[in-house]
């Protein structure tokens, strides 16, 4: 059946070739077309279409009016079929079949889905069977079908208020109210923090932060620009999550109660600020400040008493319940965001969705639309050029000529990946010899050399890769990005690789020695602290040196006052970047939060001003909703995967270093928290179920193995089941085929009788 | 919420609440830029639903819709006597459809509604070519135009009338995944 061949195309690889066999097959079935008339003769004359190419004998395009009289009175063809699967859609009622909803409305209720309708005469009995699929719901899901029917809103109100007197006279949002007000609060509180990230089921949300700001650039510069922006604003988000945590629990605890002060004084260095040493060093900003136990002299009133607060306990539990919230949160937005991308088949109907779907609604400034309507213009005459002429078959000669080209610009990134390597390797600075000999101010700017030469190849780097890569041809622009993408993980992801292989060998290089003067987690932090810093740094003057000065060369000099291009994909992935130091370095420097807060709003007043003065609107469509679920799951793995291994390995294998900071006094961090539980059963009666959950089902391997198994099965159940829904889709496709095949050749026979009894 | 305001009862915008995608504060804004279409027409008290209706050519001097190719089209979806009068029920709908949390399926029925020129709830060859015209402000050649809508039809039409029902219309979105953010307005 043709109808299979298509759907076993429409999974193939490539693309052009589908398009090509696509219209090949298709075209012989497009032969019938036929006439719909509603009441007036006239829309004949306007519903005239063209002579299809290839005409089949059998098939013509003019039915006597018995046919058309038949035809336009089709169940499927009138409104009231549509407006009836709209409404069991909504209603939830998706199991059902549409057909029965349609035998027993026949005629529309007054909820119309195309207006100026006139009402029907049976409406009382579909309003009460509507009313009453709405009263089976509960509130929030009465709420949720209400609005997402297609309804006028003064139908819905009037709707809603029979709801509501149906309800014994409680109107929705009280009976709402009444259930879990105290949950309630406190989620509202949480989407304070979050700024609306669960705007849908809030009932209370918050002012978004830049709403303003945002609808501007959207409006110059479309969907695209603004989702690096909204991405900001979500790294934003998690950081003063991040950080209200640890500074509630963790560092106002400190704070309020220092510890008694050290023998050593307070150590001066120049450039304290970027190197993170000196009166940084010692203080709340780093792990050594920490105090190393509770302070046992508070006897009575507990609960005041802050010197009874234990603060290495809270390290661990703030630090795991911050990466846990976090965790939590992106996971919830990755299955959100792959929700929305998803997509059963690959798509061949290129031409129509760029006619309805390419058009970006957000932009409103007038030379902003005239761009877009310039650029589409000019993807349409693309596409229509691909489909006219035939795609060039490579020969050898060709193919061998491309490889070798990918080969060559491919090795000299991985060089470049390398020497890099290299290179951060080599300049790791050996803190532990640092003697007198050397002034302080060497010493800071010695400190600074390594991150300023990570910052630098991590900003310049991909930019380079970028205009080697303009020499490879791709076959469409979407390879081509990824390509990109995946060439600047790699070098970051490598670059960072040896960095942590080198802190890794300076704790373990730590164990054999005796010199034990300096907190080797202290200086981690100190690293990620002056990586961060330098990372702002080199962004600032990268923005300055590079989009504002050039972008004022390029405008001057050109004759048709070209500004840059915004490399999206460039720019989310050094947030990505310095999202990934932030969450490496939060168990040695939980301060670090805040110190992100800081940049990323620098970050993102200084991209605004240069976008608004150096950047013109994208050229080239980018696919808002993919690449954002692509940038959420790389933000997920390897950053946040990533720094959460990393953590746990520390907390776990990682012996502490014995004279400063919290667990001086024990094998490793994660021993403080078994150790707690365990005692909590014997020292607090009422917490012994506590106790025994962790030592028979948290500490138990065989407990864990079987829950991971547990784990892996339901997903292998969920894929399961998708695959098979995957079958249903194409078996559901092929049979509207059929079914249009039916339809057309009994109208055919139908045409066939009307004119045999005509001639009698 | 403390503020007393006199726009609204609290049952008034809690039905409002209830019927579309904005909180009490978004509707109670919504009602200050409908207010500042016509100054003159609206007025500031709505506790009893008064019938004021804003024309088409003042609606569409919004900042947000000035710009747009299917501004008409839009406005008269959403108006309920077809002509683009909206009440402040439909302004209210028609932003609350637009925003980002409106389901793909309801945005998918008023994007059809809008591309839809000529009312007749098919998507024909006629209304594809001023869709396209309006896209691309008629700088492509009538033969490309042509083309383009042939096509288009052809890619989509899957019960073969050479119109698009809303049936079709649907299924070629759902293969869309940026239909959600492109077909969106911030207010």
């Amino acid at each position: 059946m043709a109808a299979s061949q298509i759907m076993e195309m429409t999974s193939s690889e490539d693309e052009d070739q589908d398009l090509i066999e696509l219209e090949a097959i298709r075209r012989p079935y497009r032969a019938v077309k036929f006439d719909l008339t509603h009441a007036n003769q006239e829309d004949l004359e306007a519903q005239r279409y063209h002579e299809p190419k290839h005409t089949n004998a059998l098939y013509r395009n003019s039915w006597s009016s018995s046919t058309q009289r038949v035809l336009s009175s089709m169940p499927s063809r009138s409104i009231r079929f549509n407006q009836s699967t709209a409404l069991s859609r909504s209603t939830k009622m998706r199991r059902r079949r549409p057909l029965s909803i349609v035998s027993t409305a026949h005629c529309a209720t007054d909820q119309d889905v195309f207006r100026g309708q006139e009402d029907c005469d049976d409406d009382v009995t579909q309003n009460e069977d509507l009313l009453n699929k709405l009263q089976g719901l509960s509130a929030g899901e009465c709420v949720r079908v209400l609005r997402e029917m297609s309804l006028t809103v003064s139908e819905k109100r009037q709707i809603r208020a029979w709801v509501v007197c149906w309800d014994a006279g409680q109107p929705l949002s009280a009976n709402r109210a009444l259930c879990c007000h105290q949950f309630k609060s406190f989620i509202s509180f949480l989407k304070v923090l979050c700024g609306g990230c669960y705007s849908r089921v809030s009932q209370q949300k918050s002012i978004k932060l830049w709403q303003g700001v945002l609808k501007n650039i959207s409006a110059h510069f479309g969907t695209g620009i603004l989702s690096y922006f909204i991405f900001l604003r979500r790294l934003l988000h998690y950081n003063i999550l991040l950080f209200l945590i640890t500074g509630l629990f963790l560092v106002l605890p400190q704070i309020s109660n220092p510890p008694s002060s050290k023998n050593k004084p307070a150590a001066t260095a120049d450039l304290w600020m970027f190197t993170g040493m000196g009166i940084l060093t010692d203080s709340v900003m780093f792990y050594g400040h920490y105090a190393n136990s509770t302070n046992g002299n508070c006897k009575a009133e507990m609960k005041l008493c802050p010197e009874n607060y234990n603060i290495p306990l809270a390290y661990i539990f703030t630090i795991g319940a911050g990466m846990f919230i976090t965790c939590v949160m992106l996971v919830y937005r990755i299955s959100k965001s792959f929700g929305r991308s998803f997509r059963t088949f690959k798509t061949t109907s290129n031409l129509a969705l760029k006619v309805f779907c390419s058009w970006d609604f957000k932009v409103s400034k007038k030379r902003s639309v005239k761009l877009q309507s310039g650029n589409i213009c000019i993807q349409l005459k693309e596409m229509l050029s691909e489909l006219s002429c035939k795609k060039q078959k490579r020969n050898l000669y060709s193919t061998f000529g491309w490889l070798s080209l990918h080969f060559l610009v491919w090795s000299i990134c991985l060089l470049c990946i390398a020497a890099c390597m290299l290179a951060v390797y080599y300049l790791h600075p050996y803190i532990d010899q640092g003697s007198s000999k050397v002034n302080s101010f060497q010493k800071a700017v010695g400190l600074l050399k390594l991150p300023l030469v990570m910052s630098c190849v991590s900003h310049l780097l991909p930019g380079f890769f970028d205009m080697l890569s303009r020499v490879e041809h791709y076959d469409s622009p979407r390879t081509q990005v990824y390509v990109s993408i995946a060439r600047n993980l790699l070098l970051k992801g490598c670059i960072f690789s040896v960095l942590c292989y080198q802190w890794l060998k300076k704790i373990s290089g730590r164990k054999n020695e005796q010199n034990k003067q300096q907190c080797w987690e202290t200086l981690v932090g100190q690293e990620l602290y002056r990586l961060v810093l330098m990372d702002l740094l080199i962004a600032m003057s990268y923005i300055i040196l590079a989009e504002f000065l050039w972008g004022l060369c390029i405008r001057n000099i050109t004759l048709r006052k070209r500004k840059l291009e915004f490399d999206i994909a460039r720019d989310v992935l050094e947030l990505i970047y310095s999202q990934t130091l932030v969450w490496f370095g939060v168990l040695f420097s939980p301060l670090l939060p805040a110190v992100q807060i800081g940049k990323l709003f620098l970050l993102f007043y200084l991209k605004k001003t240069s976008l608004m003065m150096n950047f013109q609107p994208p050229r080239k469509h980018w696919k808002a909703t993919q690449m954002n679920a692509l940038f959420t799951k790389l933000l997920f793995f390897p950053s946040f995967a990533g720094a959460l291994a990393f953590v746990i390995y520390t907390m776990w294998r990682v012996r502490p270093s014995s004279d400063c900071g919290p667990f001086s006094n024990l094998r490793s961090m994660l021993l403080l928290g078994k150790r707690w539980i365990r005692g909590l059963g014997r020292s607090n009666p009422s917490f012994v179920w506590l106790s025994w959950a962790y030592n028979n089902l948290v500490d138990n391997p065989l407990f864990l193995f079987t829950l991971v198994g547990l784990f892996l099965a339901i997903i292998y159940i969920h894929m399961q089941v998708l695959d098979g829904q995957k079958m249903i889709i194409s078996r559901l496709q092929k049979q509207i085929d059929n079914e249009g095949e039916d339809k057309k050749f009994l109208i055919a026979k139908v045409q066939a009788l009307n004119e045999a009894s005509a001639q009698q | 919420m403390g503020n007393k305001q006199t726009i609204f009862t609290d049952e008034q915008l809690d039905a409002y609440q209830d019927c579309t995608f904005f909180t009490r504060k978004e509707i109670l804004r919504l009602h200050g830029r409908y207010h500042e279409l016509a100054p003159h027409l609206v007025p500031m008290d709505y506790t009893n639903d008064p019938d004021v209706k804003i024309p088409l050519a003042l609606i569409v001097n919004m900042p947000e819709l000035k710009e747009n190719p299917f501004r008409d089209r839009i406005v008269e979806s959403f108006s309920e006597d077809g002509h683009g009068n909206l009440s402040f029920n439909d302004f209210v709908d028609m932003f609350s459809v637009l925003s980002e949390m409106a389901p793909r399926e309801l945005k998918a029925i008023y994007a059809f509604k809008i591309y839809d020129f000529n009312v007749d709830n098919y998507i024909c060859k006629e209304d594809l070519e001023k869709t396209l015209n309006k896209l691309t402000k008629e700088e492509l050649t009538p033969e490309e135009v042509n083309l383009v809508c042939e096509k288009a039809i052809e890619e989509a039409d899957l019960d073969g009338d050479n119109k698009l029902s809303f049936a079709d219309f649907e299924n070629m979105i759902s293969r869309a995944p940026d239909f959600l953010s492109t077909f969106h307005i911030r207010i």
